[in-house]
């Protein structure tokens, strides 16, 4: 079973839902954590996890279009050809790597032969253990792109580890947004959480997220997170889920301890017992 | 001048700091913010502004004509994402969903079978408010080429900018395409973090960014008091980057918050004082 979890908004408790229920599960069977945050990954860091800790390996997966400048006659045929507006004039081409998607269209309309695409380094994937699970991560090489393509890698390296020992569980966390990255991430997964919190741009964030989730015809939960914060958010994201015949499988309290959690690089599960059960109830709540 | 808020870690308060420097710079000069977080823009209801759609995003792609294909396969040899699958003696197919709209497919045909499509992917919406004007990026969902919005955000920007003092780029979180086109080529990017080991993680991850995109930057502090901030200071040490704020963490900015008004605070005059003093050495 795949479970992934989600947000929308950023910094709402995707990766504290995530790491506590990967700590319940971890004690009765083998299980993966999966970071498809690849800019800002994060889970790793609950489980005590640093870069160094990984075994790391690069990852190539895009290329960069660059200028062979004496055999350019100036016909401009790139810029024009160009969807990303990554090449400008500027009296001859210029090529803005950062915005340049390596697609080649420039490559194919130079009569000259006068460019070339260049592989890039974009990151790494890999895997690392700590406190009795696997936690599978990767990270996007800072300034490159294409990190969509980084998260299917980061699932394939989790795949592969699945199989080699036969682990049936894996807890998927996503990044913040709705966009590529977030796409690649809960494709074939089995079940979504959707973490919110009462606020009125978490809500909003929450139903463009839930879009997407029902595109792919996941079935899904929520958790609202901070729900004693304002009770009036949260009877909305209540209605919410009335309107569409979904469960909210779980509501956690704003509490000191959750910070208190990650400074001592721990999932809040760990940190204090009381917590437990809520996680636990999540967990019974998610359809078998 | 051209300011990105940005931050890495999702909700470490970058609209939240956005809409009030934005707020607070409009008592005295003309202000743009520009809500660049296309896949989950916020600004407008930090803020209770409503948005008038102003325009469309579009994104080409490939329109083959059956007719005209005669099945070579090159169309499908060159499209890198894969999204163009070749038949033996059929037109190819197309998944849509991989396809990124390069249009290599049409450069390469030889029969000219291949036109070019449009397709909606998101909108741009406008509003005013506080004294300042809003211009947001807003794409579809279960689209997601965020970047292609952002590109076209930036370039509204280009078309507007003279009109302003200031233009107030709000990102996305991570550190990714539509982080790093919204930061490019501003004057300054101030970098929004919290006192965890995740906003000090994240910091690192898009001061990392910043260097490689070369725009420099500065590092705002929220949430401060949460905890302690001593690896926050070492990294803004490290990177000699200035830490020109700290914003406590408070229950009446939250409540600002929920409600849809900017928050005010000593804090953020200190920003956007700065701010001010950037812009008049600069004329």
């Amino acid at each position: 079973m795949k479970i992934n979890v989600l947000s929308g908004k950023g910094g709402v408790g995707k990766s504290t839902v995530a790491s506590s229920l990967a700590s319940i599960l971890s004690k009765k069977q083998q299980i993966i954590a999966v970071d498809c945050d690849v800019d800002t990954p994060n889970l790793g860091i609950f489980f005590g996890l640093h870069e160094q800790d990984f075994n790391k390996k690069e990852v190539k997966t895009s290329e960069k279009a660059v200028l062979i400048p004496e055999k350019c006659t100036n016909c401009k045929k790139c810029v024009d050809a160009c969807m990303f507006s990554a090449i400008s004039w500027e009296n001859k081409p210029v090529f803005n790597r950062f915005l340049c998607e390596g697609c080649g269209a420039c490559q194919l309309v130079c009569p000259e032969n006068a460019i070339k695409l260049i592989e890039v380094k974009n990151g790494w994937v890999g895997h690392a253990s700590a406190r009795g699970l696997t936690v599978v991560g990767g990270q996007l090489k800072p300034g490159e792109a294409e990190s969509g393509v980084v998260v299917m890698l980061v699932k394939q390296h989790a795949e592969k580890i699945a199989l080699e020992q036969s682990i049936k569980t894996m807890i998927i966390d996503s990044a913040a947004g709705i966009g590529c990255p977030v796409i690649a991430s809960i494709t074939g997964s089995d079940y979504v959480i959707a973490v919110t919190e009462p606020t009125p741009p978490a809500l909003t964030d929450l139903k463009r997220a839930l879009t997407v989730v029902e595109h792919f015809g996941i079935p899904y939960g929520i958790v609202i997170n901070k729900y004693d914060l304002n009770p009036q958010m949260t009877n909305k994201i209540e209605k919410l889920a009335v309107t569409k015949n979904v469960e909210i499988i779980g509501k956690l309290p704003y509490d000191k301890a959750f910070i208190d959690a990650l400074v001592q690089l721990k999932p809040v599960v760990d940190h204090e017992k009381r917590f437990e059960p809520m996680f636990q109830e999540m967990l019974e709540k998610i359809p078998k | 001048m051209r300011i990105a808020i940005t931050g890495g870690k999702g909700g470490t308060g970058k609209s939240t700091i956005a809409t009030a420097i934005a707020v607070k710079l409009a008592q005295k000069n003309k202000v743009l913010l520009v809500d660049a977080d296309v896949d989950c823009p916020d600004d407008h209801l930090l803020l209770s502004i409503t948005l008038e759609k102003t325009g469309n995003v579009e994104k080409p792609f490939p329109l083959i004509d059956k007719n005209k294909c005669i099945s070579c396969g090159k169309c499908s040899k060159v499209c890198k994402p894969n999204a163009l699958v070749h038949i033996t003696g059929k037109p190819p197919l197309l998944a849509e969903a991989l396809c990124t709209g390069c249009m290599a497919c049409q450069i390469v045909c030889p029969v000219e079978a291949i036109t070019r499509a449009k397709r909606h992917m998101g909108k741009i919406k406008e509003g005013k408010g506080h004294g300042l004007d809003l211009l947001t990026g807003e794409m579809e969902p279960n689209e997601k080429e965020s970047a292609a919005i952002v590109t076209d955000l930036k370039k509204i920007i280009q078309e507007k900018e003279a009109d302003y003092d200031f233009v107030i780029i709000d990102t996305a979180a991570g550190s990714h395409c539509p982080v790093i086109i919204a930061i490019l080529d501003c004057d300054l990017a101030l970098a929004v973090t919290e006192p965890t080991p995740l906003g000090a993680h994240d910091l690192k991850v898009i001061l990392e960014t910043m260097k490689a995109i070369k725009v420099n930057g500065k590092i705002i502090l929220n949430k401060a008091g949460i905890a302690d901030h001593a690896e926050i200071k070492r990294i803004a040490e490290k990177y000699e980057i200035q830490l020109i704020a700290e914003i406590p963490y408070s229950k009446e900015i939250i409540n600002k918050y929920s409600k849809g008004e900017p928050i005010e605070h000593d804090s953020i005059n200190k920003v956007t004082d700065f701010l001010e003093t950037i812009m008049e050495g600069t004329q």
